[in-house]
């Protein structure tokens, strides 16, 4: 088992939860969440800057914003996860900085607690 | 290979760790407010026991080799001054097996989080 962890953007968070539908990932768990990536210039900004907005200008230096995210985790078998990430890449992708990141986690053992079934039984 | 580090630490230093992971070249972060308890069983404040204690998780992923750097900066920066208190939180390491960039679709190396952007 394989715990899929996607940060998306908020709007997306509705073609995100079809996309985990067509996978037929049915569970899964979200939760709101701010985050920064590697620290890129937002284009808009660039753009005001450049067209000689002193406000935006002001704004160019500034890292380390957080912007809000939707964080996505679901619990999947192994053989689910490459079309997991694939459509939620496809999904998500606008080639924009701030699209998100997906990672991949091992997952060692779980338990439905309903009926206390153990391992792979448990999420399908 | 990478690993992922999550941080539960008081919401006030939020702000210094954040500061300190982005001096320290680490500038991708996700943060959410989470609730939760240690083993002192939470604050005995008269009769009342708060056992939900509001906390931020801190989530970043990095390379392994950078780890013991990362950890470092957030424990120094988290820790109460002095001696520490309890409360200050906790520090979580695992494995990260698989990283992607949906912007790009392509899958990370060792070189995913952290660093100067190529």
């Amino acid at each position: 088992m394989k715990e899929v962890i996607a940060i998306v953007r908020i709007n997306m968070m509705n073609q995100t939860k079809q996309a985990l539908t067509d996978c037929g990932i049915d569970a899964f768990f979200a939760h709101e969440a701010h985050g920064r990536g590697k620290g890129f210039v937002n284009p808009k900004i660039l753009e005001g800057a450049e067209q000689g907005y002193e406000e935006a200008a002001s704004l160019l230096g500034e890292k380390g914003k957080l912007y809000p995210k939707r964080l996505v985790t679901a619990v999947v078998e192994d053989k689910q996860v490459a079309c997991v990430v694939q459509t939620i890449i496809n999904i998500n992708q606008t080639g924009m900085p701030g699209d998100g990141k997906i990672f991949v986690l091992p997952i060692s053992d779980a338990v439905r607690v309903r009926t206390g079934e153990m391992g792979v039984k448990s999420i399908s | 290979m990478m690993i992922m580090i999550r941080s539960i630490i008081r919401p006030e230093k939020a702000d210094a760790v954040l500061a300190a992971l982005m001096d320290a070249g680490f500038p991708a972060v996700t943060k959410y407010s989470v609730a939760g308890r240690g083993k002192q069983r939470g604050i005995k404040i008269g009769d009342v026991t708060y056992d939900e204690l509001p906390k931020v998780m801190l989530m970043s992923v990095v390379n392994a080799a950078d780890k013991d750097f990362v950890i470092q900066t957030i424990m120094d920066t988290a820790r109460t001054k002095g001696k520490g208190a309890f409360g200050d939180g906790k520090i979580f390491v695992s494995e990260v097996e698989e990283s992607y960039t949906i912007s790009s679709g392509v899958q990370d190396t060792a070189a995913a989080s952290g660093g100067v952007p190529a």
